[in-house]
């Protein structure tokens, strides 16, 4: 994917959160930020657009309610109709909480599922290189380098004068 | 109007001189309070009076209506002040500093529970109307008796009361003396406060609504009106918070501070469904004779379209209008919710009320309306006042800045 990286280490979230707003307003392209955290208001300064996961939650979600519905209407009405109680065989109210529980389990495996395919997250041999310290005590911005006017030095300018404590260049895509 | 502010300016040192976008918060007004909504405040006199006159003439005409409708107005309108006091004594216990700078408007809501607590009592004279265990022989004299269950009443209320006094009392006086100890105060008052209104909110509940109904019991019941304030306290807060920022008197506020009231707006409305299924689920499913009496009062007759309308009011059409992200953090959006919310409590609140009477069919109209006027826009008048006595930004508080400076 991307060729080359210039990564720049941060001491604190407010280096980072600086540097990934001058960035882009330089116009530079930012690959990914690494963060020991969640950092509030990372995902507005890096400028990245609103995660589709939510529609992700709300197909599952909906999924877990027909299919629980289906179901329970089929066992307790239409395969074998059973008497509790005296009420009808297809007695909605009965089938909510199972319906609520199914939704909410369908929602939250499918949400989980959806976001480590997306991401790549997976048991492999041979892990994909991981910046030093990241998850530790640093907070890294990693820049792309493959733009036709990428200049390096500027870059590394912008992200010292944001507070870096380190700037490299990476070969590949971390 | 240029009045430095320093509780503020230490609250964001981090952002290391940088942050143009932010630049506009220092223009914080000054540490002095002044009036709000004075256009507004002589409309909502009139209506008051108007709707005391309303109470009158159906005081004549249909007594029993007048004391049910004031019941149902003066819960609502506790609702919705002990609501704000709950909401500040969660932030305060908690150590959130999101909502530090939208503060007053909770407090300002508890500042108004006395209007809500007068309406109540004046529903004591009346109480052999509604209550039918007041002349009725029913087993349970030792706790449903007049005088005790007036004493409770005002235990209650004096203890709410006294809980929102002391709150606003020790916040204002920060705004003068900027000292710290008011914060640790408050936060050992917030404690000990939701617990006394987690006990105190369930006897009344059980009392003033429950025991309309001498024989039927629900041990959900207290939960299910706790619910309510929540809703009712984040809804009148939404409504204060979007309207006084429109006329730029919360600088601080921001739309991640609407999001957050639009999120909790939903996570309560979405609480108060949770319970109403929870309540009506068991009895459907048991099917017991004293317990269904509740219910089949409330889904027979011309009660039913009203049953079903609560549901989809409180909890089905919010569920839907809040659930977008875009929809947390519109203001004029999280405005119409709100106050949907809101009528939609009177409208709980009613239908726990008035089926327990004799009535087969709903009457909304000169009793119910008349009184929710008079005590509504009397607790508005108070709220408008109580806004005026404090500066809005409570400049030395120590969560200011944090608040000020809400990342979403």
């Amino acid at each position: 994917m991307t060729s080359g990286l210039l990564v720049a280490y941060f001491e604190d979230e407010n280096g980072l959160l600086r540097a990934a707003r001058e960035a882009r307003a330089a116009g530079l392209k930012i690959h990914d930020a690494y963060t020991p955290y969640a950092v509030h208001g990372l995902d507005a300064a890096m400028g990245q657009r609103p995660s589709r996961l939510p529609w992700v939650t709300l197909l599952c979600g909906l999924t877990g309610t027909l299919l629980a519905f289906w179901f329970q209407r089929w066992t307790s009405a239409v395969s074998w109709p059973i008497n509790v109680g005296g009420k009808p065989a297809h007695s909605f109210p009965a089938f909510i909480p199972v319906a609520f529980e199914f939704t909410v389990l369908l929602a939250a495996l499918g949400t989980v599922a959806a976001l480590f395919i997306r991401v790549g997250l997976r048991p492999r041999v041979g892990l994909p290189r991981v910046l030093p310290r990241v998850t530790n005590d640093r907070f890294a911005l990693a820049l792309c380098t493959d733009g036709e006017d990428f200049n390096g030095a500027a870059a590394a300018e912008l992200c010292r004068n944001a507070g870096a404590c380190e700037v490299s260049a990476v070969e590949e895509a971390p | 109007m240029s009045v430095v502010n320093v509780g503020h300016d230490a609250g964001h040192g981090h952002d290391g001189g940088h942050g143009h976008d932010a630049a506009d918060l220092h223009a914080a007004p000054p540490p002095k309070a002044s009036p709000v909504g004075l256009g507004a405040q002589p409309v909502l006199l009139v209506l008051t009076l108007l709707g005391l006159g309303g109470m009158g003439v159906s005081l004549l005409l249909w007594p029993q209506r007048a004391f049910s409708g004031l019941l149902a107005a003066a819960v609502t309108v506790l609702m919705v002040g002990l609501g704000g006091l709950v909401f500040a004594l969660l932030m305060a216990v908690s150590n959130a500093g999101w909502a530090t700078t939208l503060k007053r408007v909770p407090e300002a809501l508890a500042a108004a529970l006395p209007v809500g607590a007068i309406a109540l009592l004046g529903v004591l004279p009346g109480a052999a109307l509604l209550f039918g265990w007041v002349e009725h022989p029913h087993g349970r004299g030792a706790w449903l008796n007049l005088p005790f269950f007036a004493a409770r009443m005002g235990g209650i209320l004096l203890l709410w009361i006294g809980l929102a006094f002391i709150l606003t009392r020790s916040s204002r006086a920060q705004d003068r003396d900027a000292a710290l100890r008011h914060t640790r105060r408050t936060v050992a008052l917030s404690a000990l406060g939701l617990l006394l209104i987690g006990l105190s909110g369930s006897v009344a509940a059980f009392d003033w609504l429950m025991s309309l109904e001498t024989h039927w019991y629900s041990t959900m019941y207290g939960l299910y009106s706790l619910s309510g304030v929540l809703v009712a306290g984040v809804s009148a807060i939404t409504i204060g918070v979007v309207l006084l920022s429109r006329r730029g008197r919360l600088p601080g506020v921001g739309d991640n501070h609407i999001h957050d009231l639009g999120k909790l707006m939903f996570g309560f409305s979405t609480l108060w469904a949770y319970l109403w299924l929870s309540q009506w689920l068991l009895i459907w499913y048991a099917n017991l004779p004293e317990e269904t009496t509740y219910y089949l009062a409330r889904t027979s007759g011309g009660w039913s379209f009203l049953f079903w309308l609560n549901l989809v009011l409180n909890w089905g059409l919010p569920f839907v209008l809040l659930m977008p992200r875009a929809a947390k953090r519109s203001p004029e959006h999280t405005l119409r919710v709100a106050i949907l919310l809101l009528a939609a409590r009177w409208l709980d609140v009613y239908l726990m009320v008035a089926p327990s009477g004799d009535a087969i069919h709903p009457g909304i109209s000169l009793p119910e309306l008349s009184a929710l006027l008079a005590v509504g826009a009397c607790f508005g008048l108070v709220v408008l006042r109580a806004l005026g006595r404090a500066p809005l930004t409570p400049v030395h508080d120590p969560y200011l800045g944090e608040s000020q400076h809400h990342p979403g």
